[in-house]
């Protein structure tokens, strides 16, 4: 008897994990948007979203994963201290690139699409998005790095990390690791 | 009706040399598979994409177009982008400015209502028939109910809502016809050789445009000709130039981003 039960029990959880990680995985997302979007509300002018958003972002995104991959196979020649460095410069970077996508008293319209998990630990979520008029397809990368966390944002099939790759693996294989840190460094220093 | 069998073979003639065509590329793919299934080489990169180690590896993530012309296509880059800035934009913000909102809204959807052929022939040409029929629904409904497309009611209906649109370059590439050197066009901005192929083969099927090559640049009771493709480039100017600065603001590389960006959103359409 007790192990018919338990058997019934493995047969109901097991196929069930791999969607409960997904539901997860999209649960952590709209919380992470919402949270977005109330500071965006709150926030009337564009410069200041950048300083309102950062804790928010800092939270639900991954900006380690995000700058490894931005950076590419180079990254393993990278001393931890360029490491730790390009993640800051990249992480204010990409809160600016994401904030600057805002204008102030305009309210997207998200509607959330099936999530896919690509491999174990990794979930898309694919969501369509109406913004002053126009419908825009917005694809959130989330992978488990401990818990689910944003690790890239996909608009309109074109993904924010893939885009600084194809610049930063430029940038490293003209110069190295301090290349790379220099080009960050003036791009994040540019005005507005 | 001979006349109709005429045009008939006529086009069957046309199209036979590209059904062809597309026969051999697809085969070149699957004769290709199993020696790249076999060699060392190919198969790394899945090894690689497992191990969590290397994360930084995942190769979504790796490059994308070839650029023999980099030197050129930076020039032209640099030089579309001072006539964005002096002649374009101003341009643009004056149209912004003159017609409010729903008014450009109402010609943006006529303009695209209008376009139907391209999307319709190119649906075919894709073999995607269940979409040719939702294009088709598309244009009666906006044509007929949306008062000759201005109104785009078709999106009320959850069959005729988000249907992606198809145009030459995405037949190119579903075909197996890969980009070719990446171009960047005067004006126009980032391509490359099959879209710039696939834009030309847009353009000619573009209602919009017949009335230019029809009667155009011979004599001047005809100079009416150059008004719908000029609006249509107008309209389309704000948006394209959101596009080019989405792209460019926070770049460190802006031809590069540019670039990526669109290699990128273009294989995106091309699979839906």
């Amino acid at each position: 008897m007790t192990t018919r039960l338990f058997l019934t029990l493995l047969l109901a959880v097991t196929p069930l994990s791999a969607s409960a990680q997904i539901a997860e995985a999209q649960t952590r997302l709209k919380s992470a948007v919402n949270e977005v979007l109330a500071v965006a509300d709150r926030t009337a002018n564009r410069a200041a979203l950048a300083d309102n958003v950062r804790p928010v972002l800092l939270k639900h995104v991954s900006f380690e994963t995000m700058t490894k991959r931005a950076v590419g196979p180079g990254w393993r020649q990278f001393t931890p201290a360029q490491q730790k460095q390009a993640t800051q410069l990249f992480s204010t970077l990409i809160i600016r690139t994401y904030s600057n996508k805002f204008t102030p008293g305009e309210h997207p319209v998200i509607t959330y699409q099936n999530p896919v998990s690509p491999a174990a630990g990794r979930v898309d979520v694919p969501t369509d998005m109406v913004y002053k008029g126009s419908n825009y397809s917005v694809t959130y990368r989330m992978e488990q790095v401990g818990g689910w966390k944003i690790a890239d944002v996909v608009i309109e099939g074109v993904s924010l990390i893939a885009n600084y790759r194809s610049q930063l693996d430029a940038q490293f294989k003209k110069g190295g690791a301090n290349a790379v840190i220099s080009s960050l460094t003036q791009s994040v220093s540019r005005p507005q | 009706m001979k006349s109709n069998t005429y045009i008939l073979r006529l086009l069957l003639l046309a199209v036979s040399p590209l059904l062809t065509d597309c026969s051999t590329w697809s085969k070149k793919s699957v004769a290709q598979q199993p020696t790249a299934a076999s060699s060392a080489t190919k198969t790394t990169p899945a090894a690689v994409k497992s191990n969590e180690a290397q994360v930084e590896e995942v190769d979504e993530y790796a490059a994308e177009v070839s650029d023999p012309l980099q030197p050129f296509n930076r020039a032209m880059f640099r030089v579309n982008d001072g006539l964005y800035t002096v002649l374009l934009r101003p341009i643009s913000k004056g149209y912004e400015k003159v017609l409010p909102t729903p008014v450009r809204k109402g010609i943006d959807n006529a303009f695209d209502n209008v376009k139907f052929p391209v999307r319709f022939v190119n649906c075919t040409l894709q073999g995607k028939f269940k979409r040719a029929g939702q294009e088709t629904g598309k244009f009666l409904v906006n044509t007929v109910a949306g008062l000759g497309g201005l109104l785009r009611q078709s999106d009320r209906i959850p069959a005729l809502a988000n249907v992606p649109a198809e145009d030459l370059g995405q037949t190119l590439a579903t075909w197996g016809i890969g980009h070719g050197p990446y171009i960047v066009l005067p004006l126009f901005g980032p391509s490359s050789l099959r879209e710039t192929v696939g834009m030309a083969g847009d353009y000619a099927a573009n209602p919009v445009n017949w009335g230019l090559f029809w009667h155009g640049g011979h004599d001047w009771e005809h100079d009416w000709t150059m008004i719908p493709p000029a609006a249509n480039t107008l309209r389309l100017l704000p948006s394209q130039l959101a596009t080019y600065d989405d792209a460019t603001k926070d770049a460190i590389d802006a031809y590069l981003s540019a670039r990526s960006a669109y290699i990128q959103n273009r294989a995106e359409a091309a699979r839906k």
